[in-house]
Order: structure tokens, then C-alpha cells, then sequence
């Protein structure tokens, strides 16, 4: 079950990347970003797309699985931390390894950082500043059923399919009520959307 | 091959994308720190925010805050304001130079301010009190305004003032107050969250007011349908139930044919409109004229677009109107917001909760700024500068005599007009950058250049400011105290959170002390802005503006207050009409006639199609403060033009964007999100890259508002695009290179959002 | 997953353990030139050898490790590299052991109070660890002295005077290491009570137990000396027993907290190595992989290989994944919600 987390759903993402500024605001990293805001639908509309890590539960954490340093410790709360500094020797498995795309790796310091669920804030009971900042709940920080309570007849799912693989995570995205099946990780052999190819299929650079 | 040659994916590699200032400057300190509760600077929503101030009592950080406003959210904006007040391009030292071909220099209050005394009085000596104008700005604490507007008739004695709200609110004033006689939104933004359709005309809220989008949302969770009506797919539009893409500059011709419509299918309340308004039957008979079929064709819409519209807002229990620049911005300003006040009107949607109408305030006091006397026309309290009693009530607060009391002036574009002519030969601008904002970058130039001597007020060195003669270096919101009024109305109170750097001076203290140099110093005894405050309560008592029952700790308890609030017991009015009552001696809403014209610039062979401009979300207004905060340079580095992909331009391509005022070439960012015959472009950067050099300067004939939204333009191919300009900083200093790191990147931002966070290194 | 192999674990080190208990007699001359006072110190570093090994042989065990453990010392055996660029190994030894550069791209005093602790340590460790086990001995070259001569394994290296600076220096090594690692020590601690990107998520155990354990050892240490010179000895031996069981948890310690990545650290110069000499090899379109979506490099061929191998060792089915980089990843994904959970609000 799940308990306090982030529920992420891009149908309300006005793309503005409050959530980028207000995470370089979070002490235990001041100064760096860890979200991602990426505009999937570029050229056709303006959607966006927030990414926290999804502190992946099942696998557990495979960032942490392919870290050859043990650098990347699960708290028992379910957090998957950034890399530990003393440990991370910089060789971005995780980096590559996460099907979400969410550690960054700051390649001088030989140091991988991503989101802890702004663990400073967390423990203390505060959101993270990205679910705090949000303008639009694109970004909710609390429990399903809070987030029911506020938005009556969503659902919310934590399973994530790559391929034949599914990946069930910490952190859930908002689907509607009717849909039971995990959602799609991506699908990598499109090599067709709506009529127009794909880069790499043809489309133009 | 260097020994480290290690190779990670783009985005995922740097922390460029946190903002350019370097990680070793973003300390985290376990201090003593302290939680100044405020607001933000920016826009009129004027979320709550905490900054944080370390033990030397210098502002470090942003805390989100759960004021009612807002919530805790906050937008890119908002979180980034705080890097403004210890920011190094901060001007600490008057500046002034004798003429303009020389470089400033750094000169003592003293000398800067007998300077411009002794201009003040040689200009006004040579040629008249009324050559020598004032413009304010309504980013300024109310105090402030009120300042700005007694300054100019009590110091300058001169009948040329006027503001950059000219630029942005009018419109929507004028409609209010021809309609209802009181001059504000109708309803709290709580209202939002209670209505059962939702109309939002010309309004970027994703963008420029990003904080509302949570009432927007928080509608629709409740069942709420949101009509859009903006010719750009924009963040709301692009989900919203319906969404009306019409061409920009025939919006009264789309509400006309809504409210036809309505009256076709009995969706009026007629009770109400007996009850309580005039002029029903002339527009009943005036909407006949607009059946969907030629709002279709005027507006290139579907038909069935209008009847769609007409039937989720007419069939509503409870329905809302929200309009922002979109519709106000044209040479038919008024107009168009009349049409929505009639739309209102017309189904009894007014003073109910979720029923209403409102307009959303550009800058963060738009709406403070317009009440208390620094517009052309207006005295404190929303007084008539041409009603008699109200200058006789006027001249009595400020003990002078009522022939004293200047006549009306001018708006802010007329003025740059009189420049050119040399009407006005003197200036002193507070709070403003017209270089960036007025339209027809040509003319403004022209104008200021002819100038004889022009002071402006300013914390950071302005475009404007960077040609004047004299600049004073003032505060930040941050480092005073004062009141803003919001969209809604309601006065929030600005808190001091650290001390001005060295060197620095409140805008109150520059305007006193030239008006003690002026030989009135003691109509100026103001130690700060609650002195201010006090005498403005005192001049708005009595009005329909009435703040005469807010006071500092009144605000300080509550979180803010909406005027009218006429005792010291009043609890505010946060809803209006709820008796359904307006503001007229009469009582009734005036019910306006609207025909619909074309836009001012006409379309030709040439010239075929649409230019209009607008915001994003990483600036604000003239950028003269966004393009200076690394992590808001770092999301939009620079403009672009915004293109249909049925052009055939490429993403990134050059694009010269020609109208009959100037021309600019800028990168594509090819959409479909736009309307084919349209193109966009973002103004809030300056010369060369600047929107306004290509908008229109023709004006509302009620409100002066310049036609930004619409004029004829070209697109053509181009080999290169215009580079981004360095913001100005006085002679011998750099713009902080961290800041600016992204300024020079030539391809256009991802979405109009900005750049996705993963898209450059 | 692989289950960690303890038994074979457990037996090598064990074996280096008998090893290293062997090259103490040896090295003492039979114990000639062993000191019993410091047999707790040179059974401590027993255990350490047996832990130490214990634990990297678990570590290097585990697919991701042991991985990138062969292709780190592939490419640091390889004959072919070695001519190509001989210079490579030595100069990233130097550069991320020896100078730790990447420290300084952490933060400038972060940088500079590690160096203090790691030159201190490792100078300390150079004169005790000898000593403990007999190796180095100070024989005094006449009756009356002050000529001593200092001996490895029992073979004159070299004399010196007691009355000279180089004599104050060896006498003094541990002093200086002593007050090295204080400096560390203290920046590191303040910094674990000031910092909040220090103290998110700190923990007793792991972060300030070894800053402690350092602190006991030099503060003990340099007031062994104190006693010495300025008390004849008051306290010496209580001291001494402090001293002496500071050092010994520490080393039992070490294989198991923080300090492990001391042990782990070389593994940075593999992978460095690892990624060298495969981009060496060719072109940066040959060596490079591509994202396959948007063309974008994402790493070298053979270390992307290398981690879709871990990956399928460790049975985490996407894999194929790894040949995206992370915005495609995110893009793609994005795109597929957008396609087939939710286009807008609803």
C-alpha cells in the first residue's frame, strides 16, 4: 500500500519548471536540479512532463542493483538516496541503467546525484519542494486518498511496463479511474506516430 | 584525449540547467535564519512566499508559504525573485552624465540630486510646468503610486503623469467603470473553485499567472468546464473542454455572436437584466447583427464553435469570465471586455459564488497602482482629476489650493508623442522600461533621445535607464515595506526583509528629497511608506476605493483585505454586486453596445498575416529583472517566433519577421500550437530582439492601450539570427557572467515554456 | 541475484591473514625485533587484513563489481595499452588517489581537509604499521648516542642524528600526522552539524563514527606525546590503553563502515582506465554508442555492453533500455501516456 508519496500527472503539467527552480532551492543539494521537465509532444503541443525518480520497489532500485560501489542506499522508508559521495566512483551505470532516465552524473566530481524525495524535507513531514512549489498538482505530495478526496474519480497507478518487463514503483502516476494495466514505459519500436516518423525512422533531424 | 574522457548522456551530465550560479556560491548553512513572511514581487496573483534570512541579515533563499492565495505554490518566478536583492549587477551609486554621449559616472546623492533639481527647474523655467513630465510604474508599492501621482501635481505641479499601467490594466478599467461604476475584479480567485463553466479570453494563465492554474484545476475536478478562447494552443488550451482559436483582434465579434446566441435560445435571465441593468434592449438589438455564421467568418472559427460556447456558459448554473491581455490589448480594448461584462451580465452570472466576472492584473500592484493618482486622469480614491469636488477634496488633504491642482494629462504613448514634438523636454521615470515595453521601439527611442534631461529610478540599469542622464538607485521590494493590491483586490502587505545595500534609497526618500529641494518639502514629511500609507487611507476614505479601514496590523493579521473597506471594523469586500447592485449613483450595470472593427494596422498583400505578442512564463514584463536571474535565462535564453509548421520553416531556422514599423530576424519555433495565419513572439527582451519593434503604437480611444496584440506582418527567410543583447550595468562592470551563460544560444526554447531540462549540455 | 560467496570469501581471507602473520616473523627476524607492547596493534591489523580481504572478495562478487573488477584490471593488464599510452595508469593513480582532483570538484575545502586526513593516514600508517610488526627497528650506531640508524628488516637503511631536524622528523611523523588529521577532522564535523546537504539522511554509524574514531586516535596520540614532554609521563599509561583501543576498533572497524571505501576507491581508476582505453581505441563514432532515438552519445560501446551484461545478469529485463538516453527514455515514455493513458485533463 501506498503511503505518503508523489503522484505525478502530466494532463495538468502546464510545463512552467517551478519544479526545476524550487528543487535547486532544496538544502541538501542548493544550487542543483535534479528534476527533469521534458515537452514529449515538441513541435505538435506544448505537454510536458515532470520526472522525479520513481524509487523503483520491484526490482528494487535497479540503479542501486548496477552500482558496482554499493553507492546507492534504499532507507527503510522505501527512499532510494543519491549516491553516496565517499562510494560513487562516477562510472554512470545508474545513469543508463534507470528505464526512467533519471540520475544525472556530474562527470568532474565523479559524483551521481538524483532525487532522495527531497529527504531533508521529507523526514521532517514537509513535501518535497518540486509537489510543494507545483502551481498545478501536476505534482502531489501525499496519500491516495488525499489525493481522491481532492480529485474525485482518479486513480493512480505504480506499475510500469518496459517490454515484457514491469517495474513497480514507489512514486505513481495518475491514469484514469478505468484503467487497470500498467503503464506503458515507452514504446521503442514506434516507428510511426500518428502518420509522421519517428527520429531515427526517417523524420527529419 | 584528455586523461578523462568520460562521456555521459546530454542532460544527464551537468547542472547547467540549475541556473548558472556556481554550487559553491548555494550555501546551505544550518545558520540562524529567519522566515520574513511577504509577497511575491511579480505578478498581480501576489502569491505569499517566507524569504530567508541568514544570520548577517541578508536574504539567501525562498521558503514557500501557505498564505490563502496561493497555497504553498509558487511559480519559476516567484522561486527565483530572491536572487534580485544581493544581485551583483544591483546599482549601489547614483549615476549621472551631463549629456548622453558621454559615459555615466558615480556621483553622491548630493550631486545627483541638485543636478536634477536644477533641470527641473530650468526646463519647467524655460518652458512651462507641464514640460516636464513624470511616468510611474505599478510594480510600486500603493504608497509609492500615491507618491508618484502627489509628487507630480504637488512637486513637479505638472499635468503630465502617467504610468506603465497605461500598458496594461486600462482596458479592463475602463469597461469596469462604465459598466459598474467600481473599477476591479468581481470575485475572489476562491470563486474559481465553485463554478460550473469557466471562460478564460485572452489569458496565458499556464503562463502568466501560473500560480491560478490550481483554481483553474481545482474547478475542473469539481465538474467545472473550461472554455479557452486564445488564438495560441497555450498550456490551458491545449486540455480545455473547449477551446476557441480565433484570430487575434476580432474578440467582440466572437462574443457578440455568443451572446446572439444565447438570446436565440432563451439562455438569458431576463429577471436579473430587468432588476438591475441598462441598456439591455440596445444590446439585445445590436447582438442581433452577429450570427454565428459571421463571427465564423470574421474570426475563422467554426460556427458551431460559438454555439458550443454559447450553450456550456448560457446553460451554467453558475458561470465565470476571466480576461486578461488577450482581449484588452487592441484599439477596441474596452470594447472587447464590455462584450464579456454583457455575456455576464446577460445570464445573471454576477456577484454569486462561482458566478462572475473578473480581470487578471498583469503586474503585481496593476491594480493597486491604477487607484491612487499617478494615471493622467485620476486622483487618489479613483477620483476624477476633472470633477471639481473631487479637486477640492484633493487639494484639501495635500493643503494646497484647488487652482493649484494641475488638469489632466496625457497617457503614457501620447507622452513619448509629446516628446518627439518636444512638448515635454523633461522626465523622471520610477519603476518603468519603456525602451522594452512601449510599442514602436522607433518612435520611444526617438522620443526619449530628444529629451533634454531624463532621471530614472531603478535598482537594476534598465534599457531606459542606460540612456537617461540621471539614475537613482533604489530598493528592492524586499529591503521595504508597503501595499499591493492583487487581482482580486484584496491589499496584501510587502514586508522589509533586510537593509539596502550601501548606497541605496527607498523611492520615497529620492521623490521627498526632491520635493524639499523643490522648496515643498513639507508636504513631503514622510519618514517611510507607513507615513504614506496613513495619508493615503486618509485621501481614499470616502470613495469607492475606500482603504480608509485597512491599516498595516489590520493586514499583517488577516493576510490581506479587499477594498472597499471603509472602517477599521469593515471585514472588506472580497465579492462584489452580491446585492446585485453596481456602483453607479444609479445602481445598475450599464450595459454597453459594442460594434466590432478591425485592428488598426491593415492587412495587405504585403503584410498578410498576424503578428501578436505576449509573455512567457521565465520573465517578466521588460526582463529588465528575469533576464538577469540565471535560472530563468537558463529556461528561456532568448525569443523566438513562434511559426505553423504549414510555412515550411524549420525549427531553429532563421525567420525575418517584417511589419511596416521595423523588422527582426529571430530562430522558428515550429508548432502546431499556433494558428496558421498567426505568428507570436515574446517581448520582453530589448533592441535589436525586441517585440515592440515591430507592434503597433495606435491606441484605444477610451483607454490609450497600444495595440500590442495585433498588427500585419511578413515572414521571410533570413541567414542570421539577431543575438540577444547583454542586460545593461554601468560603465566598467560586466552582467554577471554566470547569469548569462545561455544568453547566446541560438536555437529557440523547446516549447514556449522554455527549454525541456535536458536539451543543451 | 548471485548469493555472496562466504565460504570462498571466508578462505582467502583467512589465507592472507596466515600471510600476513607469516611476513610479521619473517620480518621481525623471528621476532627478534618484534615489540610485545604492541602485539594488540599487530593482532588488530590481523583482523584488518582478514576483514578487509573478507569484504572485497563479497564485494567484488557481485555482478555489477565484479564486472567492471575484470574489465578495470583488462585494461590496467593489457599489454597493447600499456605501449599506446603508458603514462595513463600512473597519471590517474595520482590524479584520483593521490590528488583525489574530483574532490575539488565537490567543493574547494572539502577537497583540501581530505588531503589533510588522507596524507595524515597514510603517513601514519606508513610509520606504525612497519613498526607494530617488527619490520622497521632504531638501533643507536654507539653507546652514548645521539647517532641512531633506522633498519628494515633488520638491514640498515640509513643513520641519522637524533639532534637533527630528520631525527625530530621521524621522531615527530606521527605528531604531524596527528594534527593533519585534526584539521580534517574538524572542517568534517563542523561541517556535519552546519551542512544541510551534509546532514540529510546522516547517520551515526556511518558518518560520524569514523570522524570520531580519527579524532580519538590523533588527540590520544599527539597527548601521548604531551605526557611525555611536559608531564614525565603522567597519565601515560592510561593514555596509552586509550590509544591503543581507539586504533584497534578503528582498524576492526574498517572493512565494515565508511572507511571501506578506502578499499573501494581504486575501483574509480579501473572504470576511468575502462572508459580511457576503449575510447582510445577508435573513433569517437566507433567507441561512442549512439542514443538510437536521438543520436546523441550516450557512453563508450563497451562500457553501455558491459552494463546491459550486468543488467542481464542481474535478471532486470530492460536492458535494451540502456541504448536510449535518459531524455529519450523519458520522452518516449512520455509520449506513450500521452498516446494511451491521457491526452489532456481528463
Amino acid at each position: 500500500m501506498l503511503g505518503r508519496t508523489i503522484f505525478i500527472d502530466p494532463g495538468r503539467c502546464i510545463g512552467c519548471q517551478a519544479c526545476v527552480s524550487a528543487c535547486r532551492e532544496c538544502d541538501s543539494h542548493r544550487g542543483k536540479s535534479m528534476i527533469h521537465l521534458d515537452y514529449p509532444d515538441e513541435g505538435h503541443t506544448v505537454a510536458s512532463l515532470p520526472t522525479v525518480c520513481m524509487h523503483c520497489e520491484d526490482p528494487v532500485a535497479p540503479c542501486a542493483e548496477v552500482c558496482p560501489a554499493d553507492a546507492i542506499l534504499i532507507t527503510a522508508d522505501g527512499v532510494v538516496q543519491e549516491a553516496d559521495p565517499t562510494r560513487c566512483i562516477g562510472c554512470a551505470n545508474c545513469v543508463n541503467a534507470c528505464p526512467f532516465g533519471v540520475p544525472k552524473i556530474d562527470l568532474d566530481a565523479k559524483l551521481q546525484m538524483k532525487c532522495n524525495l527531497c529527504y531533508d524535507r521529507t523526514s521532517y513531514g514537509l513535501a518535497p519542494m518540486c509537489a510543494t512549489v507545483c502551481p498545478t498538482g501536476a505534482l502531489f505530495y501525499g496519500t491516495v486518498e488525499e489525493l481522491q478526496a481532492e480529485r474525485p474519480g482518479v486513480d493512480v497507478s505504480t506499475m510500469f511496463a518496459f517490454g515484457a518487463t514491469t517495474v513497480s514503483t514507489g512514486v505513481a502516476m495518475v491514469v484514469p479511474s478505468d484503467r487497470r494495466t500498467p503503464v506503458p514505459g515507452g514504446m521503442l519500436n514506434l516507428i510511426e506516430v500518428n502518420g509522421r516518423p519517428t527520429p531515427g525512422n526517417g523524420a527529419e533531424a | 584525449m584528455p586523461l578523462d574522457p568520460s562521456v555521459a548522456p546530454l542532460g544527464a551530465r551537468n547542472f547547467r540547467d540549475a541556473g548558472g550560479l556556481p554550487a559553491a556560491a548555494w550555501r546551505a548553512d544550518q545558520t540562524e535564519q529567519t522566515l520574513v513572511p511577504t509577497h511575491c514581487c511579480f505578478c498581480g496573483v501576489q502569491c505569499g512566499m517566507y524569504l530567508r534570512v541568514d544570520g548577517h541579515g541578508k536574504v539567501f533563499g525562498v521558503e514557500p508559504r501557505n498564505h490563502d492565495i496561493n497555497r504553498m505554490r509558487l511559480c519559476p518566478k516567484g522561486i527565483n525573485a530572491y536572487q534580485q536583492v544581493n544581485h551583483p549587477d544591483r546599482l549601489t551609486a547614483p549615476l549621472l552624465r551631463r549629456d548622453r554621449n558621454q559615459p555615466f559616472r558615480e556621483v553622491s546623492w548630493e550631486e545627483a540630486l541638485d543636478h536634477t533639481v536644477e533641470q527641473i527647474n530650468r526646463i519647467q523655467q524655460e518652458h512651462g510646468r507641464d514640460a516636464f513630465g513624470m511616468l510611474g510604474g505599478a510594480s510600486l508599492f500603493s504608497e509609492k503610486t500615491y507618491l508618484v501621482g502627489k509628487f507630480a501635481r504637488v512637486a513637479l505641479k505638472t499635468r503630465h503623469v502617467d504610468y506603465n499601467g497605461r500598458l496594461c490594466m486600462v482596458s479592463a478599467a475602463g469597461a469596469n467603470k462604465l459598466a459598474f461604476g467600481i473599477d476591479r475584479a468581481a470575485n475572489p480567485f476562491a470563486d474559481i473553485l465553485q463554478t460550473d463553466c469557466l471562460l478564460i479570453a485572452g489569458a496565458n494563465v499556464g503562463e502568466c499567472f501560473p500560480v491560478l492554474t490550481q483554481y483553474v484545476w481545482g474547478a475542473r475536478d469539481r465538474g467545472a468546464t473550461l472554455i479557452v478562447v486564445d488564438p495560441r494552443e497555450t498550456a490551458v488550451a491545449r486540455t480545455a473542454d473547449i477551446h476557441v482559436a480565433l484570430k487575434s483582434g476580432t474578440d467582440s465579434a466572437f462574443f457578440n455572436a455568443v451572446l446572439h446566441v444565447i438570446v436565440e435560445e432563451g439562455l438569458t435571465d431576463e429577471a436579473f437584466l430587468a432588476a438591475n441593468t441598462t441598456g439591455w434592449a440596445e444590446v439585445k438589438a445590436a447582438v442581433k447583427a452577429y450570427p454565428p455564421s459571421r463571427a465564423a467568418e470574421i474570426c475563422g472559427i467554426p460556427a458551431e464553435q460559438v454555439v458550443e460556447v454559447a450553450r456550456a456558459f448560457g446553460r451554467a448554473e453558475r458561470a465565470m469570465g476571466w480576461h486578461a491581455r488577450g482581449i484588452e490589448h487592441h484599439t477596441q480594448g474596452v470594447e472587447n471586455c464590455l462584450t464579456v461584462i454583457n455575456l455576464c451580465t446577460a445570464t445573471g452570472n454576477l456577484g454569486r459564488p462561482g458566478a462572475g466576472y473578473g480581470t487578471l492584473t498583469g503586474q503585481g500592484n496593476g491594480q493597486g497602482g491604477r487607484e491612487h493618482g499617478q494615471k493622467s486622469d485620476l486622483l487618489p480614491g479613483g477620483r476624477s482629476i476633472n470633477d471639481p469636488a473631487h479637486r477640492r477634496q484633493i487639494a484639501a488633504i495635500w493643503g494646497i489650493d484647488e487652482s493649484e491642482l494641475p488638469p489632466a494629462g496625457t497617457s503614457m504613448m501620447e507622452m513619448v508623442w509629446q516628446m518627439q514634438r518636444q512638448e515635454i523636454r523633461g522626465l523622471i521615470g520610477v519603476c518603468n522600461n519603456p525602451f522594452v515595453s512601449l510599442p514602436n521601439y522607433a518612435v520611444v527611442k526617438d522620443g526619449y533621445d530628444k529629451l533634454e534631461f531624463h532621471a530614472q529610478f531603478d535598482f537594476f540599469l534598465s534599457e531606459t535607464a542606460a540612456n537617461a542622464h540621471v539614475v537613482f538607485p533604489v530598493t528592492v521590494w524586499a529591503e521595504d515595506e508597503g501595499v499591493m493590491a492583487n487581482a482580486e483586490a484584496r491589499v496584501v502587505k510587502h514586508n522589509k526583509a533586510q537593509e539596502p545595500p550601501e548606497g541605496v534609497r527607498t523611492d520615497t526618500w529620492v521623490m521627498c528629497e526632491i520635493a524639499r529641494r523643490l522648496g515643498v518639502g513639507s508636504k513631503f514629511a514622510f519618514e517611510g511608506s507607513r507615513d504614506v500609507f496613513d495619508e493615503l487611507r486618509r485621501a481614499s476614505a470616502g470613495t469607492v476605493i475606500d482603504y480608509y479601514g485597512i491599516t498595516y496590523d489590520r493586514l499583517e493579521q488577516t493576510g490581506g483585505l479587499a477594498w472597499p473597506c471603509p472602517s477599521l471594523e469593515h471585514p472588506g469586500t472580497p465579492r462584489l454586486f452580491e446585492d446585485g447592485r453596481s456602483y453607479h449613483p444609479d445602481g445598475k450595470i450599464h450595459l454597453q453596445v459594442v460594434e466590432w472593427h478591425p485592428p488598426a494596422d491593415p492587412y495587405s498583400d504585403e503584410y498578410p498575416m498576424t503578428l501578436t505578442t505576449g509573455r512567457t512564463v521565465a520573465h517578466f514584463l521588460s526582463g529588465n529583472q528575469t533576464r538577469r536571474l540565471g535560472g530563468l535565462v537558463e529556461q528561456t535564453p532568448r525569443p523566438w517566433v513562434e511559426v505553423h509548421p504549414s510555412h515550411g520553416f524549420r525549427n531553429g531556422e532563421p525567420v525575418r519577421v517584417v511589419t511596416r514599423r521595423g523588422s527582426e530576424v529571430l530562430p522558428a519555433l515550429v508548432t502546431e500550437a499556433i494558428r496558421p495565419d498567426h505568428v507570436f513572439v515574446p517581448y520582453h527582451w530589448p533592441y535589436p530582439v525586441a517585440a515592440n519593434e515591430l507592434t503597433i503604437d495606435a491606441l484605444d480611444p477610451r483607454s490609450k492601450i497600444p495595440e500590442y496584440k495585433v498588427c500585419a506582418v511578413r515572414i521571410e527567410r533570413a541567414g542570421a539570427i539577431d543575438p540577444v543583447p547583454a542586460p545593461p550595468v554601468p560603465p566598467g562592470r560586466e552582467a554577471y557572467p554566470e547569469a548569462q551563460v545561455s544568453r547566446t544560444d541560438p536555437l529557440p526554447p523547446t516549447a514556449p515554456q522554455g527549454r525541456g531540462t535536458a536539451e543543451r549540455g | 541475484m548471485l548469493r555472496p560467496p562466504v565460504g570462498r570469501a571466508s578462505v582467502v581471507a583467512a589465507a592472507v591473514s596466515v600471510l600476513l602473520v607469516v611476513a610479521i616473523v619473517l620480518g621481525s627476524r623471528g621476532l627478534r625485533d618484534f615489540d610485545s607492547a604492541l602485539v594488540p596493534y599487530a593482532v588488530a591489523s590481523v583482523f584488518l587484513a582478514f576483514g578487509v580481504v573478507y569484504r572485497y572478495m563479497v564485494w567484488v562478487s557481485a555482478p555489477a563489481a565484479r564486472r567492471l573488477f575484470r574489465e578495470g584490471w583488462r585494461s590496467a593488464l593489457s599489454w597493447e595499452n600499456l605501449k599506446r599510452s603508458p603514462t595513463a595508469l600512473p597519471k590517474m593513480i595520482a590524479t584520483y588517489l593521490g590528488f583525489q582532483k574530483f574532490l575539488g570538484a565537490r567543493s574547494h575545502a572539502r577537497w583540501a581537509a581530505h588531503q589533510l586526513i588522507f596524507w595524515g593516514c597514510l603517513l601514519a600508517a606508513a610509520i606504525t604499521f612497519p613498526l607494530t610488526w617488527g619490520w622497521f627497528t632504531f638501533t643507536s650506531s654507539s653507546a652514548a648516542g645521539p647517532g641512531y640508524e633506522m633498519r628494515l628488516w633488520g638491514l640498515k637503511l640509513f643513520g641519522f642524528d637524533s639532534g637533527s631536524f630528520l631525527g625530530w622528523a621521524l621522531y615527530h611523523g606521527l605528531d604531524l600526522a596527528a594534527v593533519m588529521v585534526i584539521g580534517g577532522v574538524g572542517y568534517f564535523l563542523w561541517r556535519r552539524v552546519r551542512d544541510r546537504a551534509a546532514t540529510t539522511g546522516q547517520r551515526f554509524g556511518y558518518d560520524f563514527v569514523p570522524l570520531l574514531a580519527l579524532l580519538t586516535i590523533s588527540v590520544t596520540g599527539l597527548l601521548l606525546t604531551f605526557s611525555e614532554m611536559f608531564l614525565h609521563g603522567g597519565g601515560y599509561e592510561f593514555l596509552a590503553i586509550l590509544h591503543m583501543a581507539s586504533v584497534v576498533l578503528t582498524l576492526v572497524y574498517l572493512p565494515f563502515g565508511k572507511f571501506f571505501h578506502i578499499v573501494q576507491r581504486p575501483a574509480a581508476v579501473g572504470m576511468q582506465l575502462f572508459k580511457y582505453t576503449a575510447r582510445r581505441k577508435g573513433s569517437d563514432a566507433e567507441e561512442l554508442q549512439a542514443c538510437r532515438r536521438c543520436g546523441q552519445p550516450i557512453d563508450t560501446v563497451a562500457a553501455v555492453d558491459n552494463l546491459r551484461a550486468t543488467m542481464r545478469d542481474l535478471r532486470l529485463g530492460f536492458d535494451e533500455w540502456a541504448e536510449y538516453c535518459p531524455r529519450c527514455k523519458r520522452v518516449l515514455r512520455g509520449s506513450a501516456y500521452l498516446a494511451t493513458v491521457k491526452r489532456g485533463f481528463k
